[in-house]
Order: structure tokens, then sequence, then C-alpha cells
């Protein structure tokens, strides 16, 4: 329902990385969307490729990538994915569990067009 | 040849950045900020009038009512002696820190202990919406059902209370308060569920211990940066 707002956010972001790589072109954005982010992956993908047309990019891609739940057991170190976000851990049985995966959304990278001299250049 | 660059860096939204703004606002004036969420009809605002009677001589506390039409919630609560501002969405699904902070115009905090801020009824979007605020609640009731919990995890494991409202009622619609509570501990094993009927009275006391407890826990205000 919020999606627009994330697209926004993950635009800005976005923007903010290729202005540290003038004239480059933006081929591809990839993302991860967790599990529990209360982010939907397909509303995101749709309020991004809204974003996208209109720039400077409006070829590029927008990948995502969805992460399932991970929670880490305090008692016994087990990690696990829950089923219908059951937080005890399988192994001991302990409640005492956090969740370390699948919280947020992510810019995982950015795919920009270079030259092949650059590729070779260190930054 | 294209280049990859790696980020893996969290998105932050703007309404991130706002809320944490307001969690550092409240803290400085020392006032409790509890966001009470839940689905239309539960019994959020019947929560509020009963703690706005019961708790004045307590605490100085205030309201923000978030609403999509009418000041009818507001005008119950300030009848029931708790200052209150109502926020009108319009078509929002959920209060926003924006509207919050022009909500809190209306109140000087450091006169103030507690600030309830009553979402507008949806168990979806506000759960992703920061309003900087210390404990969410999840108010709950049994005509909607003892499987709210693992239908809505994500209001309910970001929650830091649940109140099941109207246990009156639980015998006229085949709710189950141990199925109720299992779920729960099957979404958050730690998370408090207090049966009360905003009707009858019953079991309020432990919500007031509770907002007491909560009170309690936060302290004095924060000494100011500067």
């Amino acid at each position: 329902m919020h999606e627009v707002s994330l697209a926004r956010a993950v635009w800005r972001q976005v923007e903010a990385e290729m202005a540290r790589h003038p004239g480059r072109g933006l081929l591809a954005m990839d993302l991860v969307v967790g599990a529990f982010s209360g982010a939907d992956p397909e509303s995101l993908a749709f309020a991004l490729s809204l974003l996208v047309r209109e720039s400077d990019w409006p070829d590029a891609d927008v990948r995502i990538r969805t992460e399932p739940l991970t929670m880490a057991c305090c008692a016994c170190g087990r990690e696990f994915t829950p089923e219908h976000f059951d937080p005890a851990c399988p192994a001991c049985g302990s409640v005492d569990t956090d969740p370390i995966r699948g919280t947020d959304l992510r810019l995982e990278s950015l795919e920009v067009e270079t030259d092949d001299a650059e590729t070779h250049s260190a930054r | 040849m294209p280049k990859r660059i790696r980020l893996d860096k969290a998105i932050v939204t703007e309404n991130d950045r706002l809320a944490a703004d307001l969690a550092d606002r409240y803290d400085r004036a020392g006032v409790l900020v509890v966001n009470l969420m839940s689905s239309p009809g539960a019994g959020k605002t019947t929560l509020l009038e009963a703690t706005a009677r019961r708790l004045a001589g307590a605490f100085r506390m205030a309201a923000i009512e978030g609403d999509l039409a009418t000041d009818r919630d507001t005008r119950r609560i300030i009848d029931a002696g708790m200052p209150c501002r109502q926020i009108n969405t319009g078509g929002g699904c959920h209060l926003n820190a924006v509207q919050v902070r022009e909500a809190l115009d209306a109140y000087d905090l450091r006169d103030l202990d507690i600030l309830f801020i009553e979402n507008v009824g949806n168990l979806v979007c506000p759960a992703a919406f920061d309003l900087g605020e210390h404990r969410r609640v999840v108010v709950s009731s049994t005509p909607e059902g003892d499987d709210k919990p693992i239908k809505y995890p994500v209001a309910f494991r970001l929650a830091d209370c649940v109140v099941l409202n109207k246990t009156d009622l639980a015998g006229a619609t085949d709710f189950s308060a141990d199925a109720f509570r299992g779920y729960v501990r099957d979404i958050k094993a730690d998370l408090p569920v207090l049966e009360v009927s905003c009707k009858t009275g019953d079991g309020l006391a432990g919500w007031f211990q509770w907002v007491k407890e909560a009170r309690e826990a936060l302290g004095p205000p924060a000494p100011d940066a500067e």
C-alpha cells in the first residue's frame, strides 16, 4: 500500500549513486525485498518501472529478489526460516530468537555502462 | 562492458528519517508515546476514553487521532477529558511521521507525561510506518476471530502489547482466547496479551498497569544536547 513512497526512496538512492558516475548510463538495479519488510515486490516493481521510464535511463532493468525471513536462535545458535512466522527454534524449541535477515529492503547493486579501458583502471 | 557497483544499502525512507527526529523530540521532552493500531471497530477509541477517565489524576495525557474522515473520535476523547487533535487522512490508510509532526504543533510536549497516537483503523499499512513511538499496541477484539495474529503477522510481530477487547462478546462469537493466545505466541512468544472489556470494565486494570509501567520505564527527560 505504500510502495510508491518506497520506490521514491529507492530511486533517490539510485540517483545519488549515479551522480557519482557522471556520463554513465544505468543498465539495471538489483533490489532485495525481505519477506518481513512489509513491501510487496510486484507493487514495488511497478512503481519503480514508472520512475525509470521517466528518467534519463528509461530502459534500465529493475530486478527484484525476495529474501525469506531468517531467524537465529539465541540459545543454540541455529539459523532457520520459520514457517508461518513461528519464531520457535526447530532444533531446541527455544522462543528466544531474533530475525537476522528478511526484514528490510535493500539496494544491492547497480549495473552501469562503462568502457573497456576503464574496467582495467583502479577506482 | 557493464560494470557492477555493489551497494548493499538498506533503503531509508523519508518517513524513517522523520520518525527518528520525532523519537528524539519525544525523548528530550520526556513524554511516553504510544501508537495504537487495530482493524476498524476493535475499540481503540473506547480504550482511550476509559484511559482518559481512569488515569487523568495520575498522568498529564493527550492524544492524536487518525481517521479518513470526521472528528467524531476526537470529540469522544475530549468529552472523556483528554486533549485530542484530529488528523483526517482523506484517502490515506495510515498515519505517517509528517502528519504527526504537524499535529504536534498543538501541544507543548514538555507539559505531557503520555501521548497516545490512535492510528487509522487498519492492520496492514500502519505497521510499516514508524511514528517515532516508544510503544506499539495492537488492539484486537473477539468478534474479529481468534486467528487475527497469524493473518496479520507483521503488525503483531512489531507490537509491544496486545489488548484483546470485547471479551464480554466472546461467548456469542465462538472466540477461543486460548487459540488467540496460541497464535500470538506463534508470532512473538513474549508478547503480553491483556484481555479486557471496555464496555464492562473487566480487565482494564491490567491495561492501566501496563501504561503505568511503560511510563515508569521511560524515566526522566533526556538531557538537552545543546
